[in-house]
């Protein structure tokens, strides 16, 4: 399961595999947000 | 866009406008050259050029545009390119200048042109160089910014940073003093003295003091490389004007011969002050340029007369240009002198606004600049003949050995970055500020009235917060509109740091402002048209004029009659703004003549420089806004409402009565009826609230964010509440609310929830943290860019429930203390290294960002190695959490009561908050009672009510309008209601006071507060337990706590507290000789240990003793100084 990395100006979505530069190949923005996990996450609701 | 809200941060966002777009050149245009030798030629270096460019990124793609943001994200700094070019010159003898007029460096051609490359410049957010700059909201929202996003600040390392506004003494202006300190300027030197802060139009100033001397001599005193030198006044005069000193004694005697006080004290300067043979003002020059010709740098070219000029134009009243302008000031300063030590006149007082104007960011950023640029040449000068000094290198040419040094000298844009990091000002000169720490803070995002208040407050400086009397702190009436009397907070800094009321705006610079730069030159002829004599058409005049003087320049002097007449036109005049002399922010200060003892030196001052004071009120004889400045509302008759208004004494009205409020003060509802420390304790407390700091959360990596969930507009609201865009940020919520005294849980200031309420919502929040995650942090430049995130054992690690693939923590997930947080690749033996959560605190991971920074240029960008996590923790409320109204009622969670038990009113209302009437009585906060009424009447009837001040008043009062509404819906006129108790159901015997109120939820919280110990750490030498709650410490238990216990008589519990929960040790002692430090112990045949006192050589005598642990350290340490202790023990 690759991680997926948002782009912080564009907003696409993109795989960073090592040794590729940590940017944005749409719009080479250098701010990427790690995707929100899609695994079930469970809190206690109280 | 909101421009009341803009016109708060606007005088830091002018003053860096003015920096950028005239600082830089002004500095440039006033740059000294420096002067050096060379196999035997004479040069000199000078800047020619600096340029500023705007923000781009520091990375990679250089040329693309850096937005704010970006540089808060990734942690850098928001700043611009900075260049220069160097000039080289031969200096020949056409150089030189005799004759007093400039010669124009910009015309010489220089021999060489050098590029230098100064660093990145810091750029204030949304001034003329931010790309902000003229955003519209929609924009504004687009580039990740706040709608109502105002700037003002910088961004240092990611750190939003203000220069705060300083209180600097008035420019140009004369001020009379007396300091006991001047008494040890030398023999003679007395405490009376006239000082002036000269102010050159880049805003870089020389501060001059005239000094009397017992036998009726002056001194003008000025400092030079942090050395201070006096000048004999009227020799000054002398070199100043080719003049007689027949003129001399004309021109401060004024006609005035029956005063003999000043007729003989003149008489003695002029006489006690010659040098023979010195007499015209050449031969004045030529002798002042001898004395100083050593200390300076100058080449044996320059004549005297030159340097003697150069001293005078670089530090004697530097805001005047011209040398008569000098003269006639200096005359004017010896005539306030002498007036003052003879009784005539008082002193001025410093601390009163009217002196004072303000030093912003834009100015000290020149000030700076304007060091700065001289010290790169001075050591560009040193390194240069350094290099020659090395045989290698002594062949190189001048230009290509200057090439070499200028590559490698510091970048004076980085010392910018470190003085809004730190606030440290580093200078040589001292730059004439009274403080080299403390100029910058950061502006903290905690709520947005904490956040505008930065821009608002205003410093004394730090000196004067070591000074021990308090007279400085005072409020002043004549800080009255200018400084908020409310907002000041209590404890060290009162008074020291003060707030601009809302309506104060400070002025610009004339370079600015074309109308104030018109005017300046057209003031002196329109004045001269209306009844002024020009001071350099008559020598002599009476001496009862009135001096008329426009920033610190002596323009002419009038009859006092017509004086007053004039006066009261100008200020016509202004009001209407239509007159191009007289621009709408010149302060016209009219100090009238007087016969009162300590009167102010009578003179009418106009001022049209920038960093003034003012604030609007209305004329009423134009019936215009009109501005007007601190000194000279002293003499103004100003109404603050209509009906003080006296028939031909009145010429002035307040715009409103809450004109002189902070914008803070002005949003506590009803403060008129509060007694006034609660209404500066609601200051503070508004600035600690947990409350709508801004709303791009997602874009922000801040420290420490707070939020909170179920805000509300106050129902309850004043005026300014709307003026200045308050409610789009709100920082509470209307709470049902009952004053009673009901479960003894609201005892002591602590208030009761509805734990129904709680459910709802009520005052739920989170925090926000963010960590920045750098694994080259610590490294060395050659460990740097080899380690990165990463999890290659993701089969055999069993950390899928904890991190993810690339070794960061999943997004959403919840992370316990101690978890596994992420992994990263070592670089030496390639190996996966897990880290854990450090935090005490459960938390949210919010997000994950990767970063390529804050060193982006040095970075490997093929590797993640710089991440920043978001966490949220969870802050709803507990017992213990603070809240507080809006009238520093302030009061802890005491009780989470459940609702079925909550007393209700006969219509079933059961209240949100609980709170005990006691709170009352002693503080008279009757402002509150007002709100819960007015709040309740604004529930019932679905409308926000008006709480501005000085709204009601004896005749129509605020219980009667709200009493009003009450009654028409059918409450109690005074808000009371029948109640029932939520246990029995029985009603009350007293009928409860109950309505609405809004309530504040403060950032003091239990879980950033507990501190609780069992076992633990002790220190490694006392073997006490160690304290902090950081690292788990204890609470100390200390004398009075213990004196407390002796008093009690619980002397096991003090043994218990002090030794056994404490440093309890068994320590052996020998009985024969008391010592503890003759024992000796070993193991003996049968392993057993023995101990034998080595000095008595006996091992039957020792026993074993129980002592606190710190007793042994105190017997060592009075052994290391020949001291021995002996224990008696039976």
């Amino acid at each position: 399961m690759p991680c997926l990395y948002i782009c912080g100006e564009c907003g696409a979505e993109h795989e960073i595999k090592p040794k590729e530069p940590v940017k944005c190949k749409d719009c080479t923005h250098r701010i990427m947000y790690k995707k929100r996990t899609d695994k079930m996450i469970q809190f206690e609701a109280r | 866009m909101s421009e009341e809200l803009k016109s708060l941060i606007q005088p830091h966002i002018d003053s860096f406008d003015f920096f950028t777009d005239h600082g830089i050149d002004l500095v440039l245009k006033d740059s000294e050259p420096l002067y050096f030798e060379h196999n035997s030629t004479q040069y000199k270096i000078r800047f020619t050029d600096l340029k500023l460019s705007r923000p781009t990124r520091n990375i990679v793609e250089k040329e693309i545009k850096l937005y704010p943001n970006e540089s808060r994200e990734t942690g850098t700094t928001y700043n611009a390119p900075f260049k220069g070019a160097i000039g080289l010159y031969e200096v020949n003898e056409m150089d030189e200048m005799d004759d007093g007029t400039e010669v124009d460096y910009n015309k010489q051609e220089p021999t060489h042109t050098f590029e230098v490359d100064l660093g990145r410049l810091p750029i204030m957010v949304k001034s003329r160089y931010c790309h902000l700059n003229g955003m519209s909201p929609e924009k504004l929202i687009e580039s990740r910014e706040e709608e109502l996003e105002q700037g003002g600040y910088f961004i240092v390392n990611g750190n939003e940073k203000v220069v705060r506004m300083l209180v600097m003494t008035k420019a140009n202006h004369p001020v009379a003093l007396h300091r006991k300190a001047w008494t040890n300027r030398g023999p003679g030197y007395t405490k009376n003295g006239i000082t002036i802060r000269c102010v050159r139009p880049d805003r870089s100033s020389i501060t001059n003091n005239l000094h009397y001397i017992n036998d009726g001599q002056t001194t003008l005193r000025f400092l030079y490389r942090r050395q201070e030198f006096f000048l004999p006044a009227t020799l000054l005069l002398k070199a100043l004007k080719d003049t007689t000193e027949k003129e001399i004694y004309e021109n401060i005697v004024q006609g005035d011969n029956e005063n003999t006080f000043l007729t003989d004290r003149v008489e003695l300067s002029l006489r006690e002050q010659k040098i023979n043979n010195i007499n015209t003002q050449e031969e004045v020059l030529d002798y002042i340029g001898s004395r100083f010709r050593a200390r300076t740098q100058f080449p044996p070219s320059f004549s005297n007369i030159k340097i003697g000029r150069w001293f005078i134009n670089q530090f004697v009243f530097v805001h005047l240009p011209n040398y008569n302008d000098k003269y006639n000031l200096l005359i004017l300063m010896i005539q306030k002198l002498y007036a003052m030590v003879g009784g005539k006149c008082g002193t001025d007082n410093i601390d009163s606004p009217a002196f004072q104007e303000v030093l912003l960011a834009g100015h000290i950023y020149g000030m700076i600049l304007k060091e700065k640029l001289t010290e790169y040449l001075e050591s560009t000068k040193s390194f240069v003949l350094k290099s020659f000094e090395d045989k290698k290198k002594s062949g190189d040419k001048l230009p290509d050995a200057l090439k070499k040094v200028l590559d490698k000298n510091f970048k004076i844009a980085d010392r910018f970055s470190y003085f809004l990091a730190t606030g440290n000002l580093r200078s040589s000169s001292g730059i004439d500020l009274q403080q080299t720490s403390g100029f910058c803070v950061i502006a903290d995002k905690l709520n947005f009235l904490r956040f505008i208040s930065h821009f608002r407050s205003i410093h004394r400086g730090a000196f004067f917060a070591t000074m021990k009397t308090t007279a400085i702190r005072k409020l002043m009436p004549e800080s009255w509109g200018f400084f908020c009397p409310v907002h000041t907070p209590d404890g060290a800094p009162c008074g020291l740091l003060n707030h601009l009321s809302s309506n104060c705006l400070v002025t610009v610079d004339a370079a600015q402002d074309p109308t104030v730069q018109k005017a300046q030159t057209l003031l002196p002829s329109f004045l001269a048209a209306h009844g002024m004599l020009p001071i350099d058409m008559v020598s002599v005049y009476q001496h009862q004029y009135l001096t008329i003087t426009l920033d610190g320049r002596v323009l002419g002097k009038i009859e006092p009659k017509a004086g007053e007449e004039m006066v009261k036109m100008l200020r016509y005049l202004r009001s209407m703004g239509n007159e191009p002399s007289i621009p709408k922010t010149m302060e016209i200060s009219y100090a009238p003549p007087t016969n009162v003892e300590n009167g102010q030196y009578s003179g009418i001052s106009l001022f049209t420089t920038g960093a003034r004071f003012m604030r609007p009120v209305v004329n009423l004889t134009s019936g215009q806004n009109e501005l007007i400045g601190p000194q000279e509302q002293l003499y103004m008759e100003i109404a603050v409402v209509p009906h003080e208004v006296i028939k031909g004494v009145t010429t002035h009205i307040e715009t409103s009565p809450t004109a002189m409020f902070s914008l803070l003060a002005n949003l506590t509802p009803f403060s008129d009826y509060n007694q006034s420390p609660r209404n500066m304790y609601q200051c503070q407390m508004a600035k600690q609230t947990m409350g709508t700091p801004l709303h791009s959360y997602p874009f922000r990596t801040d420290n420490k964010l707070y939020k909170v969930q179920n805000v509300q507009k106050p129902i309850v609201h004043t005026k300014n509440q709307f003026k200045f865009r308050c409610n789009d940020y709100p920082h509470g919520c209307n709470a049902v609310i009952a004053v009673i005294s009901n479960t003894g849980y609201d005892m002591e200031d602590a208030m009761i929830i509805n734990k129904s309420a709680y459910e709802r919502g009520f005052g739920h929040g989170s925090v926000y943290k963010n960590e920045y995650i750098d694994l080259d942090q610590g490294l060395s430049r050659f460990e740097q860019k080899k380690t990165f995130f990463g999890r290659p054992n993701t089969v055999v690690d069993e950390l899928d429930k904890f991190i993810d693939t690339d070794g960061l923590p999943f997004v959403g997930r919840l992370i316990k203390p101690g978890e596994p947080y992420y992994t990263y690749i070592r670089p030496s033996d390639g190996r996966q290294v897990t880290k854990d959560y450090k935090g005490k605190e459960e938390a949210y991971i919010e997000d994950v960002r990767i970063i390529f920074g804050p060193n982006g240029a040095t970075r490997d960008p093929s590797k993640i190695n710089n991440i920043c996590v978001k966490l949220r923790f969870n802050r709803n409320p507990v017992i213990g959490d603070k809240f507080s109204s809006r009238h520093g009622q302030k009061g802890v969670l005491s009780q989470l009561w459940p609702e079925i038990n909550m007393p209700f009113t006969e219509s079933g209302m059961k209240p949100d908050v609980i709170i005990n009437p006691n709170a009352f009585p002693s503080r008279m906060t009757i402002g509150m009672l007002v709100e819960i009424l007015a709040g309740k009447a604004g529930a019932i009837h679905g409308k926000f009510q008006d709480a501005t001040a000085f709204q009601f008043d004896e005749n129509n009062t605020a219980i009667d309008f709200f009493g009003e509404q009450l009654a028409k819906a059918g409450f109690n006129r005074f808000g009371n209601e029948q109640m029932y108790s939520g246990t029995t159901g029985k009603e009350f015997e007293c009928e409860i006071f109950f309505g609405v109120c809004y309530y504040q939820r403060l950032r003091h919280m239990v879980k950033d507060k507990y501190q609780v110990r069992a076992l633990g750490k002790v220190n490694a030498l006392t073997r006490q337990p160690i304290k902090g709650r950081k690292v788990g410490g204890g609470i100390r238990f200390g004398e009075m706590e213990r004196d407390s216990l002796l008093a009690h008589g619980a002397s096991f519990c003090l043994n218990d507290r002090l030794m056994k929960s404490s440093d309890f040790a068994k320590i052996k002692v020998c009985k024969l000789c008391g010592s503890t430090l003759t024992i000796y112990s070993k193991k003996d045949y049968s392993n057993q240990t023995v101990s034998e006192c080595k000095s008595c050589k006996s091992s039957d005598s020792i026993a074993t003793i129980s002592i606190p642990y710190v007793f042994t350290y105190l017997v060592a340490e009075l052994a290391a100084v020949n001291i021995t202790m002996k224990l008696q023990v039976s």
